[in-house]
């Protein structure tokens, strides 16, 4: 208990800007061929998708929820907008269908969560590997579905306006909005209500069910954005991906940034400070040639870490509440 | 003869805040040891020192002559000192018996064996508690009853109680009573915590009281009295304002109806009651715990979720309305502040002007999407200044404020949103002295502007002094109105339990 007074006088976001500061420094200094712009780009390159889609899981934390359908989400609807296009689909109708499919997703998931009293995790967790599932045994062929040769996700692959990819323009387009969306609007303002107290934002007149809807359909979208930039990238999109430890990177994004699980905690700011944490740390093991394995070794106990300081950090105990009452 | 527990010089800060204040304190065996004082003066914090639950940041603790150091509530808890919270620490998923042996399982313990010593234990203090029953089908006053046992079960000697009697009938408060005076003759020491000031003059055999964490009074009870505690817990005589007698001029006419409500029944909690409300009087609404009337209001309000009204009508100013959020009713002016703001009252992680700003957000009076910072630093600094909500500084969560302070909070988070008709349902619950006063004001010019004023209240001398109507309610209905002229505290008694 007394560790987390002491815990609570610094502020885990201040924590994490000076260890990414630490360990930049370091990767300056001691890696040739981190400080360079090419190095820096790639770096936020490589949080450019992971960064959307924790934008995505911050919002439904921040209202103390979770959304574990987002990878399958994001795979699986960029696989069959790929497949309807292979098929020889023209591109609205295709995008359309697609987008519908996604935002089916994210209706079931805030339906059953905030209409069915249902825990988000086991609704999301089945949401996902069932459109996982769906998806995979009946509307598409192969894990892989490749981009058709002439398409503009193609296009957008290979945009580098001012010499910097596209995909870091949408991130931090996306960053900004959902900041705005968070900060000054009267929905965004909610989502903390909600997330701090849903019975008490209920009871003050908040529309809490409808918002949590919206939240799981904001999470689906920014899904279905990061899998458009995946597939650009790639020039195809591998549904395996699915079962790989991208969810667990996502959460990390956001814990480590300082989003409390417990709920109404965190912003912007915090995605984009875990962001840059993970992007760095990715960065620096692939120059050291850390192999796969050891890196999720590592990813995951940084993963663990943080929960357990969050924890600590935002006590939800009935007990410690009590603190305060002297 | 020496001191069970010895306090000593004994302090306690809060992030440089402090809250206890070199206080001495002791504690006989076989004593009820009252220990009074405003919410904020420390008397939690000091218990919870004695409990483990909290370190003291300087002063010595001394059990049986020895010093001792708690490293966690269990450690204390084998030393022989219990804790009974106002919050139960129960865990409502599990049976009472299962609850009464947490933690002292043995490795392999069979259920029925579990029960038939629960059984055999209850019936040893005299608790009609079935062991087999879950704790969430429980009352507040049975649950009480399960920590009791626990406690007993620990073979604790010092057990402290911690505002024991809010949530009792008059019924259940004697039957607790009576059991502190049979621990009690058995050697065990009790601190009793409580606002109900009677109580602890009607029970205890010495009272310390604090204020602002310092140690201003202490004694045999035999030499105290009402005035001369509430002087000492607040510094100044008070209880004469809070008492004061009603004659016809202080009484409010009736205005519009405001609200009108006939016939409504759901499940076993609300049968067939009919009521009216009306503009610019306080409808005062006794009953006892289960009586219905926190649900009653809560439906007319959009608070019950899942609800299945069956037959009746509720017209707000002749209007048939039928919430099913509690949305809709903010939207028509209706606003309930609840009688339990920790759980649905307030946000507490979040600032005061956070909270205030809330209610105003989810108002109809708040036109647009877009949120100004400005806009909430206005409205905080204006709601703070008329309700007199006290915080350390702009920034401290609503969980660190006192009792009172929360209370306004929550109240002003609901006047915020300009309501027509409010609900208060224990507006005063955990609410030090002076705050009382000041929320009274507060519900008395809420009448005086004209506005619908509903005040569900289990305290007598509030029901009778604030009310222009006293309804009372029993067994899920509203069973007779009274005026305040003729009533008396046993006239409301009587309607309420016959």
């Amino acid at each position: 208990m007394d560790l987390s007074r002491h815990l609570r006088g610094l502020n885990q976001a201040r924590i994490v800007v000076a260890i990414t500061v630490l360990i930049f420094v370091i990767a300056s200094v001691a890696l040739p061929g981190f400080l360079t712009p090419d190095n820096l780009i790639a770096i936020i390159r490589s949080v450019s998708v992971l960064g959307i889609l924790a934008l995505g899981m911050a919002i439904v934390i921040i209202g103390r929820g979770i959304d574990l359908s987002m990878v399958a989400v994001m795979a699986m609807s960029v696989a069959w907008y790929l497949q309807l296009l292979n098929n020889g689909w023209g591109d609205h109708a295709a995008l359309a269908l697609a987008l519908a499919g996604v935002l089916a997703i994210g209706l079931v998931n805030g339906f059953l969560v905030a209409y069915a009293d249902v825990p988000a995790i086991f609704v999301t967790l089945a949401t996902g590997s069932f459109t996982f599932g769906f998806v995979r045994s009946q509307l598409i062929a192969q894990d892989a579905v490749t981009v058709p040769g002439d398409h503009w996700i193609i296009g957008l692959g290979k945009a580098r306006p001012a010499d910097v990819p596209a995909d870091i323009y949408i991130f931090l387009i996306l960053a900004f909005a959902a900041f705005l969306f968070l900060r000054f609007t009267k929905w965004g303002r909610y989502v903390y209500y909600a997330g701090d107290n849903p019975l008490a934002a209920r009871n003050a007149g908040m529309p809490v069910r409808p918002m949590l809807v919206l939240r799981y359909v904001l999470s689906a979208l920014s899904a279905f954005i990061a899998g458009l930039l995946t597939a650009s990238s790639l020039q195809s999109i591998n549904t395996r991906v699915v079962n790989s430890n991208l969810l667990y990177d996502i959460v990390l994004v956001a814990v480590i940034g300082g989003i409390g699980l417990s709920g109404g905690k965190g912003g912007v700011r915090n995605v984009l400070i875990g962001a840059a944490l993970i992007g760095i740390l990715l960065n620096v093991m692939t120059i050291l040639d850390i192999p796969q394995l050891e890196q999720n070794l590592i990813k995951s106990t940084i993963l663990l870490v943080a929960i357990l300081i969050d924890g600590l950090l935002n006590p939800r105990d009935e007990q410690t509440a009590q603190q305060g009452d002297i | 003869m020496t001191p069970l527990v010895q306090m000593e010089k004994i302090s306690k800060a809060y992030r440089g805040v402090p809250a206890v204040r070199e206080v001495d304190f002791d504690l006989f065996p076989g004593e009820i040891h009252a220990l009074l004082g405003e919410n904020g003066a420390g008397k939690s914090t000091l218990t919870k020192m004695m409990a483990g639950v909290v370190d003291p940041s300087s002063g010595r603790i001394l059990l049986d002559g020895q010093e001792v150091t708690f490293a966690s509530p269990n450690a204390a808890l084998d030393a022989g000192i219990a804790m009974v919270f106002q919050e139960t620490s129960l865990i409502p998923s599990m049976t009472v018996a299962q609850n009464l042996y947490l933690g002292t399982e043995k490795a392999l313990n069979r259920l029925r064996g579990t029960y038939i010593s629960a059984q055999q234990f209850l019936q040893s203090l005299n608790f009609a508690v079935d062991p087999t029953a879950m704790v969430d089908t429980l009352g507040a006053a049975k649950r009480q009853m399960v920590e009791i046992a626990r406690a007993v079960h620990h073979r604790a000697r010092v057990i402290i109680f911690d505002e024991p009697t809010a949530s009792l009938t008059p019924e259940e408060k004697r039957h607790f009573f009576a059991l502190l005076q049979r621990l009690k003759s058995s050697g065990v020491a009790i601190v009793f915590i409580s606002h109900a000031l009677e109580e602890a003059l009607q029970i205890s055999d010495r009272i310390t009281i604090l204020r602002d964490g310092e140690l201003v009074s202490h004694g045999a009870t035999r030499d105290y009295d009402r005035d001369k505690i509430i002087a000492a817990m607040v510094g100044r005589t008070l209880s004469g304002a809070l008492y004061r007698k009603r004659d016809a001029s202080t009484l409010r006419r009736p205005g519009k109806k405001a609200l009108s409500v006939q016939d409504i029944s759901q499940g076993r909690a609300v049968r067939n009651t009919s009521f009216s409300v009306f503009e610019g009087q306080i409808t005062g609404v006794f009953g006892l715990i289960g009586s219905g009337r926190t649900e009653t209001f809560k439906i007319v309000a959009g608070i019950t979720k899942r609800d299945f009204l069956m037959g009746g009508t509720i017209e707000l100013y002749d209007r048939p309305v039928r919430y099913y959020t509690p949305a809709e009713a903010v939207a028509d002016g209706i606003v309930y502040v609840t009688e339990d703001r920790k759980i649905e009252g307030f946000f507490e992680t979040m600032s005061v002007a956070e909270n205030l700003f809330g209610g105003l957000l989810a108002s109809p009076h708040h036109h647009g999407a877009v949120v100004r910072m400005s806009e909430m630093r206005d409205l905080a600094a204006e709601w703070t200044k008329k309700l007199n909500v006290k915080a350390i500084n702009d920034n401290a969560r609503v969980v660190e404020l006192s009792g009172g302070n929360q209370q306004k909070v929550v109240i002003g988070k609901g006047l915020v949103q300009r309501p027509r008709l409010v609900i208060f349902d224990e507006p005063t619950r955990g609410v030090d002295v002076a705050a009382i006063a000041e929320i009274h004001k507060i519900v008395n010019d809420l009448a005086d502007s004209g506005l619908a004023v509903v005040m569900i209240s289990s305290y007598l001398p509030e029901v009778l002094n604030l009310s222009d109507r006293i309804l009372v309610c029993r067994q899920g209905r509203i069973v007779e109105e009274l005026s305040p002229l003729e009533a008396t505290e046993e006239k409301i008694m009587y309607a309420a339990v016959h």
